[in-house]
């Protein structure tokens, strides 16, 4: 069974004034999750990947509806509202913000924070809590004696690994990590996905990875998903979303990204994603796909599988598999 | 910025702006207007002894320059003349009337503080509800009333069960007892005291209710939120004590505002603090006392901001480090 | 941490602010009803006391009724210890009122005005000396300040003008000094000055235009201080008794007893008109500042929560 499983996911925010209306920020949205397994949800800004993880805690906001299930060990977390997702937050499920530089309350110490759940879901109190807070400092690189200062005393990389620190405090199944290395330098950046990734491996941590930077996600991640328009349009093995991607997004996605060592001029990819408060007619990429044909304007696409554990939300797909018209 | 640099520089700002302060008392008593005004011997009814005395202890036969630095060395040694009015120090009778102020300036001010604080905040916790509404714009209308007329509102309706005016019955025994006694003032501080609360809460309200929303839509805030805490953990633990720093800052910067509103319920409900003195300095052209008052309030309000500013260097972490 | 969508502002395609200035009004008037109300208010004052000579049922200078007499049909708010109508003073005090309130905030404007230009065109050591100024001038009590000059250089309506207005100015240096120095750094100043155009030709063509909507709300926002102030300068005799203010007002009723007189029609609207006034200008001038630094925060906490919604229909396109 699964540690963690997403199913058809939906997320509707209100528009403000009284025009009313609102926005579909995820649409469907469906995936799993097993132990110790690193997956990465990948995709421009406004695709809908922040939203969605924030919707696995339950983080929206008053403007918000959500339908769809988010289940952790086979229950429902979500069913109950707010109140009934608490008891999960930072016990099963934790997260670690983008930007530490705000993430952190600026008038407490950072050991205290690290404490402050344990001591709340009743996993450590006093001085106890107080040991465990240096210890997990410890853990991701950092001396215990640094519990004592304050948030702006840390360089953001040092931020950064006490926030993954203060995550693991209850020692939950999985972590969600939403651009934890965006607005950090590329060292520093390398040793926070190392730490990520080694902390997987050692505490059998699921690990959801949140990011627009494809590199990063290819670095620890063996599964991810690509979004696009609150939608996902492909999902499979990092290897295969990189070298045999099927929709044409996720394709100019990669090609996109400069290559360090090559001399190709960087590829982006013309035009915006479409405005999200109204229905979409056929497939949401078709304005700037380089590959649309008849059934995209008016087909939406869905998810279908492609490959071993290999899905893509494309028209093209069931042209190329045996030349079927549906 | 290392914690001495900044107490230093505060500490010196608040020196420079006392002396702006005495500066602009000396230009405008002394300087700028006829004798009438500048002549701090013209006490009346005085002897000619006396006159002769605060020519020669003031200089005011000599050029203006020295007769600047002989009022700031008088200063220095509390020396602000002799009042018109009853012949007495300036000094003397103002620090007395300085030690009635203060009980009820600051227990009305306490008092705006707390209200403000729990008005914001159930304000920014219950945005756009029913509730907010009446408590902002009751904060905005009751900011809106002149003091003085709050002042004479209560006045009118409490005049009878509440004292309407003094501070202490004149016809209690001065060897009466402490508590008694005690009593007796409260009582007699309530109406001003509650008129200062009316005119002073409505800009705490304003600001903490801003503040607090402007934190509630911190990344800091959706942290707590994440880690399971209930609200009412957050708020207290993590919102509350981030929300309230611009209190600190605003309290100060409104005792412009505080002070003015002291004199005004002073001169209504006949308190014998600074203000009334101030007031009847006014009318009886008691330009000494009105010098020296300015002085004292001024002062006063300078020193008090920058205890202010000792708070906030305390309370964020961010500038004592 | 960005999550674009919670402002979905952001994921439709922004409109453009109007770059008109009148239609920014528009624009806030519609989306704002605190906006519209202040407003209201504020005109309707306006005109009052434009027609106030004309329609204001008695003669103020004259006696007209008993002393003190109550609210009746023929005097809806009752007269005063010297026997003149109250509504005919509340109309005509409220024009002289509103007047000193508009003129001290004129030299206000003026003098804070110039003080931000110079100091945010210039820079350097205009500015640190300005700015010290300006800091001094805000720690020291104003109405205090204000009684001292006001005592010493003799009561009347010009004075508390004057008066008003030399220690209002600091807001409007601090709004004007920061937009100043923000202009001057856009790139088409700079092409302007490359040009060859002089200093003052930059200052009113290019950068006072810009300023607009920030200045007026500041400038109503100073009226109502001002209006406040001559309120207290009145009641501490610091103002020509000879003259019918909102402040006179409430310093004769003090001054004569109408307290103990049970006369509280003299008081009551006094005050209530002057508050009216105030809430007017703080709401309208509110309203604007808040519609041009619009902080779209999320509420990361809040009493109300996000919804369940039960799905109807399957796939992304079910809404």
């Amino acid at each position: 069974m699964s540690l963690l499983e997403v199913e058809d996911l939906h997320v509707w925010f209100d528009l403000p004034g009284s025009a009313g209306g609102q926005v579909h920020a995820a649409a469907g949205v469906s995936f799993a999750l097993a132990e110790g397994e690193r997956f990465g949800l990948v995709g421009e800004s406004g695709c809908g990947k922040t939203t969605t993880i924030l919707a696995l805690m339950g983080l929206l906001p008053p403007t918000a509806s959500l339908a769809g299930q988010v289940r952790v060990n086979g229950r429902n977390i979500l069913s109950g509202g707010e109140e009934s997702v608490r008891a999960h937050r930072w016990t099963d499920v934790a997260m670690v913000f983008q930007g530490a530089m705000n993430a952190l309350n600026p008038v407490k110490r950072i050991g205290w924070q690290i404490a402050e759940p344990m001591a709340f879901h009743g996993v450590a109190h006093g001085a106890a809590a107080r040991k465990r807070a240096g210890e997990l400092l410890e853990m991701v690189g950092i001396s215990a004696a640094a519990a004592e200062r304050y948030p702006h005393e840390f360089s953001g990389g040092m931020r950064q690994r006490a926030s993954i620190a203060m995550a693991l405090a209850c020692e939950p199944k999985v972590l969600l990590a939403d651009e934890p290395t965006t607005a950090l330098d590329v060292m520093v950046q390398a040793q926070i996905l190392e730490l990520l990734t080694r902390l997987s491996r050692e505490l059998g941590l699921a690990l959801v990875l949140v990011t627009h930077d494809l590199p990063v996600v290819a670095q620890v991640c063996d599964r991810a998903a690509v979004m696009y328009a609150g939608e996902i349009v492909e999902t499979g093995p990092m290897d295969t979303l990189y070298h045999a991607p099927r929709h044409p997004y996720t394709r100019l996605l990669f090609a996109a990204t400069p290559d360090l060592y090559g001399d190709e001029a960087v590829a982006s990819i013309p035009g915006t994603p479409p405005r999200l408060d109204r229905a979409i007619t056929g497939c949401p990429f078709r304005p700037r796909c380089d590959s649309a044909f008849e059934p995209c304007a008016d087909e939406h696409p869905v998810l279908r599988a492609v490959g071993p554990g290999h899905e893509a939300a494309c028209h093209l797909t069931r042209q190329l598999a045996g030349k079927r018209h549906d | 910025m290392r914690s001495a640099d900044y107490l230093i520089k505060r500490g010196f700002f608040a020196l420079v702006t006392v002396f702006v302060a005495i500066t602009i008392n000396f230009f405008l008593f002394r300087v700028l207007p006829g004798s009438a005004v500048s002549d701090l011997s013209r006490v009346p009814k005085a002897s000619p002894q006396l006159k002769h005395a605060l020519t020669v202890e003031f200089g005011l036969d000599k050029p203006k320059w020295q007769q600047y630095l002989i009022y700031l060395r008088q200063l220095f040694h509390g020396n602000m003349g002799i009042s018109f009015a009853n012949q007495q120090p300036v000094s003397h009778l103002l620090i007395a009337d300085l030690k009635n102020t203060i009980p009820m300036v600051t227990v009305g001010t306490v008092a705006a503080i707390v209200v403000g604080m729990v008005t914001g905040i159930l304000s920014a916790w219950r945005r756009g509800s029913a509730a907010d509404h009446v408590s902002t714009n009751g904060a905005i209308v009751f900011y809106a009333f002149p003091t003085q007329w709050l002042g004479l509102m209560l006045l009118i309706i409490f005049a009878g069960t509440l004292p309407a005016g003094g501070m202490e019955n004149p016809f209690l025994f001065t060897a009466e007892p402490f508590w008694p006694h005690l009593g007796d003032i409260a009582q007699h501080m309530v109406l001003p005291a509650a008129t200062l609360l009316l005119t002073a809460y409505g800009s705490y309200t304003l600001v903490v209710r801003s503040s607090m929303l402007e934190t509630l839509g911190e990344d800091y805030v959706l942290t707590a939120r994440a880690k399971g805490l209930p609200d009412r953990r957050v708020v207290r633990r993590h919102a509350f004590r981030n929300a309230m720093l611009p209190m600190v800052t605003l309290v100060a910067l409104d005792l412009g505002y505080i002070v003015g509103g002291a004199v005004l319920i002073e001169v209504i409900f006949s308190w014998p603090g600074i203000g009334l003195a101030m007031y009847d300095a006014i009318q009886q052209r008691d330009y000494p006392m009105l010098q020296g008052g300015f002085l004292i309030l001024t002062v006063a309000v300078i020193v008090l901001n920058f205890a202010a500013d000792l708070l906030y260097f305390r309370l964020d972490p961010r500038i004592s480090q | 941490m960005t999550l674009p969508l919670q402002d979905p502002q952001l994921a439709t395609e922004a409109e453009g602010q109007p770059s008109t200035r009148t239609g920014f009004f528009r624009t806030v008037l519609r989306e704002r009803k605190s906006a519209v109300v202040g407003l209201s208010i504020i005109v309707f004052f306006v005109l009052l006391s434009i027609v106030a000579p004309y329609i204001s049922p008695y003669s103020i200078t004259e006696q007209t009724c008993a002393v003190y007499a109550p609210p009746s049909s023929a005097h809806w708010l009752g007269c005063d210890d010297g026997g003149i109508d109250m509504l005919s003073q509340l109309m005509q005090g409220g024009r002289i009122s509103l007047i000193v309130g508009f003129a001290a905030t004129l030299v206000a404007m003026v003098i804070g005005g110039g003080v931000g230009l110079l100091s945010g065109y210039f820079g350097r050591a205009t500015d640190i000396v300005l700015m010290r100024i300006t800091d001094y001038l805000l720690v020291i009590p104003d109405l205090v300040l204000m009684i001292v000059i006001a005592d010493v250089w003799g009561a009347s309506l010009f004075h508390v003008i004057i008066v008003i207005g030399i220690l209002e100015w600091t807001s409007t240096a601090r709004i004007i000094r920061a937009q100043v120095m923000s202009l001057r750094e856009r790139v088409y100043v700079k092409r302007t000055r490359a040009l060859g155009a002089g200093n003052a030709r930059i200052i009113f063509k290019h950068i006072l235009p810009q300023v607009g909507p920030l200045l007026i709300a500041n400038t109503v926002l100073t009226i109502a201080i001002a209006i406040y102030l001559e309120t207290a300068l009145a009641f501490l005799g610091l103002e020509d008794p000879t003259v019918t203010t909102w402040g006179t007002i409430l310093e004769h009723a003090f001054e004569r007893t109408a307290i103990s007189s049970g006369a509280w029609w003299a008081i009551v609207p006094a005050g209530i008109v002057i508050a009216a006034v105030i809430v007017g200008c703080f709401l309208f001038g509110q309203a604007v500042e808040d519609a041009l630094n619009p902080r779209l925060k999320v509420a990361n906490l809040s009493v109300r929560r996000w919804r369940l919604r039960p799905l109807v229909g399957r796939g992304p396109d079910a809404l």
